[in-house]
């Protein structure tokens, strides 16, 4: 029985770690199809890590450790984080009390160093997107926060396994609406997070109006695969919020609810791309306004349910 | 076991004095931290009953949980900073009275410990204003600085006025009781007006003006950058948290919940104090005064914790209230802990640089590298980050604010302090990311950065142990949950039938053990994972890619002030920080609102006053003596009539 | 119906946001548009029997709401050639903040008022915020055609009130409602018309230069 659970969280933990670098190749993808070129494969990206994993290393000689080590730290606790969300709509493979902490604390960790290794290189241009990032990111938190309790209300848990799976299931019915809300809220502090469109341009090469990919301009090699393939997972792992959240899957059989987060994970993929052509990115003193207003519609969610 | 300590202290004069200043302080130290594990272990308290020499019944001292709690922490950080002192202090004998830092340091731990032990009126007060001093005497170490005079002063005023509070607070419960113990005051608790109102709202300001609560902070930051570095150490890892000592002792001795709007002061305030705190720390240049700030925006998350605490007992969800109090005390320890690492990381700093300037200093971690370490720790616990302890009493806090957000009744307003701690640590994370990045990291700005030395092992050892103990207490959580626990249910007996909560809680709190283990289990195997790719290829040095151009310089590189600038843009209002821009600079400094903007316009008001008030001074004999006349005159009136 | 009900009161709402967040005056009218449509579908909906007065209603409040209105309003920008933005007088941001504020003490008051929504327990609460947000922009927006936005927005609010009233006292309140709406927007129409001769620009923050 227990060996059965563990085995299906480890095989919804696996889909969701192999197909981590399909969503950007989808949301690649869709961008180019809506805006008339074919553009990459949709597998382009798993070609991309192979390549650059076969790859040597340069590292600046300003660099310290704490730049080699930031790569390992920013997949480590990504993964770890992957092992804290209900993904087979059962719980997941940890869970506790505050452990919605645990996983804000280890993506805020992962992006600690992520900064730290950027100024580590002394470059002012990666100076600047780390700036940003951590402005960004401190209207994000805010949010992710009033997100997780509004669903800990709605569920009436304490642990995301509770929030997102088995209790919310129960009292699902009675707040679908508020639901609704809470993933458009969660959908906005994505595109923040994990640095998309309109937030942030994955596709700029001008480095002065990047945020994120600024901060890699040094990493090379198996450590930009690293750090590359995290990013992709902690996309996932927001897209895999949206889908527990919309899609409470606890009462299906194993098999089906992991087949449902995969489709689920492929349609924000494809909505991602949608945005991403038909929005611009946003002036960066339009940014602030833009996660705050994501961050009202988690508020106004919260609102609805204490009231 | 103290007395001993603090007569071999006092005496020394000569070079070999430093040793044994050093041994014996590390002595007492020890000997106070084995008492106080002693006292959490076992389950009875010592007591000691000095015969009264002053009015106001025995002198009584005792160690209970709650004083064991802070008296480990005491311990701790007393001998950290006793070693790192002598061996910071021992460069600057030739030209300054060396010893008398190290006494008033000696005097200080003793007072700090006085403090927590006393169970009576007259030595806690006593003892509390040898505190008062002791620290006064160690932020004015540096007397030739006029900044550090004005300092000083600040802090002596700002201190005397919470005493006054605490004087007036002891005298309206004592008038209840027949002698001045705490026992006595324990039992006068029920008879109280009003619920003992009058005596919290004393406690708030009296110990809250010592804990560096906004609006009450503004002493706080001159302060604390004054002092040397082990001092500083002391003031932000300890004496301020004497305020929060005081704070849970009335607790314990109100016995009863204290009333809602206590709580939801003290919930309110706690807010304020973070966010404003790592605001106004986000504008510092100074490394000193930026860790002064986070130390407003610590007591905040403790007062948080507190609040939550009283508010969960007042409306009946026992088991909130015991994470609220857990997560308060532990914060606390916390905070000690990597709030004097940090300090002594800064002094260490300093003194290798000689500036405390951020935008001067960078790339240290080449020249300093376990201070650099050391502090990278240190800013990733304060931060709040897995896997270490500041993580733990968030982690804390953040379930007692869930829970209140899915209660019944009006706590469930309580809710707003989630966004506002998530805020809190969303700008720690980038204020520290600013500190180690822009001072250790990076190429250096300055020649001082790039000649800086590493600071010797008497300094290095006790950032040592620091920086482990906060790893400790991030790794095995239950070490710091069970006994703050125990502590809480000290605090507050009605917590004593939460029993299945305490195990549950303590119980999710291996899990974050748990995750703490794995997640360095799992950098480890990344690390693996990593040198098995690169085995065979090439790996190579080169410049830091500048996008093409030639010639970049350190000069060129984010400055602390320019890092900070798009988060000030955007938050900066609500703090009141001030940003200056021409095309070619930028520069951002923060006001503070309630020191700038309130309490000296308020001082200058009454020194204009007062010089009104100067024509009645004329020198002369039969003036005042007409004075005496008239005030004799009206007072006699004023019976007649009354 | 409850829940597409409150899903319609949810849109409302944030239509309201909408007004609030946005820098452009053409995307202001074009959720204050939205909004009408959103209030003319809601006596469809609240009232299952679809009576003659309530498609009535929905009928000449989606027209007068959603289509006249903005229509007339875009007309004004063209016509007195506005400057696009909204140069609020506060930052957007803290528009937002604000509009949250609204939106927590509405819910709070909305438990204590004796009035009842029926069946649609939002109705109230998005009613009062409906109007707070008004009163928020005719605040905070100086510019004269942002203040015909804010007191539709207001009159949008007294609407949504008048609905939950909508059985006890028929069509006479709403129609009463459409007409103060028509007629507020005809005399700031005019206003706006007048200023723009007067002074080349509409920012009713010059009206008090009409002082002297």
């Amino acid at each position: 029985m227990t060996a059965a659970r563990l085995l299906w969280q480890l095989a919804a933990l696996g889909v969701l770690l192999v197909a981590a670098p399909l969503i950007l190749g989808i949301a690649r993808k869709t961008r180019a199809i809506l805006t008339g070129r074919r553009g990459p494969r949709v597998w382009q990206l798993y070609a991309d890590l192979r390549k650059l994993s076969l790859k040597g290393a340069v590292y600046s000689i300003t660099t310290t450790e704490v730049f080699r080590l930031t790569p390992l730290v920013v997949l480590a606790t990504t993964l770890l984080a992957s092992t804290l969300l209900p993904l087979n709509g059962q719980r997941a493979l940890l869970s506790f009390a505050g452990d919605f902490a645990a996983f804000a604390g280890l993506l805020a960790l992962g992006r600690f160093f992520m900064v730290l290794g950027a100024l580590d290189t002394g470059s002012s241009f990666e100076g600047m997107g780390a700036s940003r990032d951590v402005t960004f990111a401190s209207l994000v938190e805010p949010g992710l926060f009033v997100t997780f309790v509004a669903l800990s209300v709605a569920g009436g848990a304490l642990s995301l396994s509770g929030m997102l799976g088995a209790e919310l299931w129960l009292r699902w019915g009675a707040v679908a609406p508020t639901m609704v809300l809470l993933a458009g809220s969660i959908f906005v502090l994505m595109l923040a997070e994990c640095a998309r469109v309109p937030v942030d341009d994955p596709a700029t090469h001008l480095e002065l109006t990047m945020v994120h990919e600024v901060m890699l301009l040094d990493t090379s090699g198996p450590d930009l695969a690293l750090v590359l393939y995290a990013h992709a997972v902690k996309l996932s792992l927001f897209a895999a919020i949206i889908v527990d959240i919309l899609v409470p899957r606890s009462t299906l059989p194993p098999w089906s609810a992991i087949a449902l987060l995969g489709a689920g994970i492929i349609g924000v993929g494809i909505l991602v791309g949608v945005v991403e052509s038909t929005m611009a990115r946003l002036r960066l003193s339009k940014v602030p306004l833009f996660i705050a207003s994501g961050s009202a519609l988690g508020l106004f969610g919260l609102i609805l349910l204490l009231r | 076991m103290l007395t001993a300590a603090i007569a071999s202290w006092s005496l020394r004069r000569h070079a070999w004095g430093d040793r044994v200043f050093a041994s014996a302080g590390l002595t007492g130290c020890v000997t106070l931290g084995v008492a106080a594990v002693y006292v959490l272990g076992a389950r009875d308290s010592a007591s000691l009953v000095v015969p009264a020499t002053t009015p106001g019944g025995d002198w009584i001292f005792a160690i209970d949980r709650l004083s064991a709690v802070f008296l480990l922490a005491i311990a701790l950080i007393g001998g950290a900073a006793v070693v790192f002192g002598t061996s910071y202090m021992a460069a600057q004998r030739p030209h300054r009275p060396v010893w008398f830092a190290h006494s008033v340091l000696a005097l200080l731990v003793a007072a700090l410990a006085l403090v927590v032990m006393a169970q009576s009126i007259v030595p806690f007060l006593i003892a509390w204003e040898l505190m008062a001093i002791g620290s006064y005497l160690l932020i004015v170490t540096d007397d030739e600085d006029a900044a550090v005079r004005r300092a000083g002063l600040i802090y002596i005023v700002a201190t005397h006025t919470g005493t006054l509070a605490l004087f007036a607070m002891f005298a309206s419960w004592s008038a209840h009781t027949s002698d001045w113990s705490f026992a006595a005051l324990a039992s006068a608790a029920p008879n109280l007006p009003n619920q003992g109102t009058a005596i919290l709202a004393l406690a708030l300001i009296g110990f809250g003006l010592k804990a560096g609560l906004v609006p009450f902070h503004f002493w706080l930051p001159p302060a604390h950058a004054a002092a040397p570095p082990h001092g500083s150490a002391i003031l932000s890892g300890i004496v301020i948290k004497m305020g929060i000592y005081g704070m849970f002792r009335v607790l314990s001795l109100l016995g009863a919940a204290p009333p809602l709007w206590w709580g939801w002061i003290v919930l309110l305030l706690g807010a304020v104090s973070g966010v404003l705190g790592v605001l106004w720390a986000l504008a510092q240049h100074d490394i000193k005064r930026l860790l002064a700030y986070h130390s407003v925006e610590n007591i905040g998350i403790i007062l948080m914790g507190l609040g939550l605490g009283a508010l969960g007992i007042r409306y009946g969800y026992p088991a909130l209230a015991l994470i609220g109090y857990t997560g308060a005390l532990l914060h606390t320890v916390n905070h000690a802990l990597f709030k004097s690492l940090l300090f002594l990381g800064a002094g260490v700093v300093n003194h290798a640089t000689g500036t405390r300037d951020l935008d001067k200093l960078g790339g240290l971690a080449r020249r300093l590298p376990f201070t650099g370490l050391t502090f990278t720790v240190g800013a990733t616990a304060i931060v709040g980050l897995p896997p270490l302890n500041g993580f733990v009493s968030e982690w804390l806090v953040y379930q007692g604010l869930f829970r209140a957000a899915q209660s019944e009744d009006l706590l469930r307003l309580a809710v707003l302090g989630v966004p506002a701690l998530a805020l809190i640590g969303a700008l720690a994370l980038a204020c520290f990311a600013k500190v180690v990045g822009v001072v250790f990291l990076g190429s250096p700005r300055s020649v001082a950065a790039q000649t800086a030395h590493e600071g010797d092992r008497g300094q290095l050892a006790p950032m040592g142990v620091l920086a482990a103990a906060c790893v400790l207490l991030g790794v095995v959580p239950a070490l710091g949950i069970i006994p703050a626990m125990a502590v809480a249910v000290n605090v507050a007996p009605e917590l004593g039938a939460t029993l299945p909560d305490a195990v549950a809680v303590a119980r999710a709190g291996q899990w974050v053990g748990a995750v703490a283990v794995a997640l360095i289990l799992l950098v480890a195997l990344v690390f693996a994972l990593r040198r098995w790719l690169m085995r065979r290829s090439e790996i190579r040095s080169e410049e830091t890619w500048s996008c093409g151009f030639e010639g970049t310089s350190p000069r060129m590189q984010y400055t602390a002030s320019s890092f900070a600038d798009p988060l000030l843009s955007t938050f900066g209002r609500i703090g009141g920080v001030v940003e200056e821009r021409t095309p070619s600079s930028y520069s951002s400094h923060a006001l503070d609102l309630v020191l700038d903007r309130l309490v000296l316009p308020a001082w200058d008001r009454v020194h204009r006053t007062a010089l009104r008030l100067r024509p009645i001074q004329q020198g002369r004999l039969y003036v005042y003596l007409l004075y005496v006349m008239v005030a004799l005159l009206v007072l006699l009136a004023y019976l007649a009539l009354a | 119906m409850t829940s597409l009900t409150e899903l319609i009161l949810f849109l409302v709402v944030l239509s309201d946001f909408a007004v609030l967040g946005t820098s452009r005056l053409s995307s202001c009218i074009r959720a204050v548009a939205l909004q009408g449509l959103l209030l003319g579908l809601l006596p469809l909906v609240i009232d299952e029997s679809l009576t003659r007065h309530a498609v009535g209603l929905a009928l000449g409040t989606v027209a007068v709401k959603a289509i006249v209105l903005p229509a007339f309003l875009r007309w004004a920008i063209r016509e007195a050639a506005v400057r696009r933005e909204v140069e609020p007088l506060i930052g957007y941001t803290a528009s937002i903040a604000l509009g949250i504020a609204a939106l927590a003490v509405a819910f709070a008051v909305a438990n204590v008022l004796p009035m009842r929504g029926g069946e649609a327990e939002l109705l109230i609460p998005t009613a009062l915020v409906t109007v707070m947000i008004g009163l928020t922009v005719l605040i905070t927006r100086a510019k004269a055609l942002l203040q015909v936005v804010g007191y539709l927005m207001l009159e949008n609010g007294i609407y949504l009130f008048g609905l939950t009233q909508a059985r006890r006292v028929p069509f006479l309140v709403e129609a009463g409602v459409l007409l103060d709406v028509f007629v507020g927007v005809f005399i700031m129409g005019i206003v706006v018309f007048h200023i723009n001769r007067e002074f080349d620009s509409i920012s009713a923050a010059r009206l008090t230069e009409l002082h002297e």
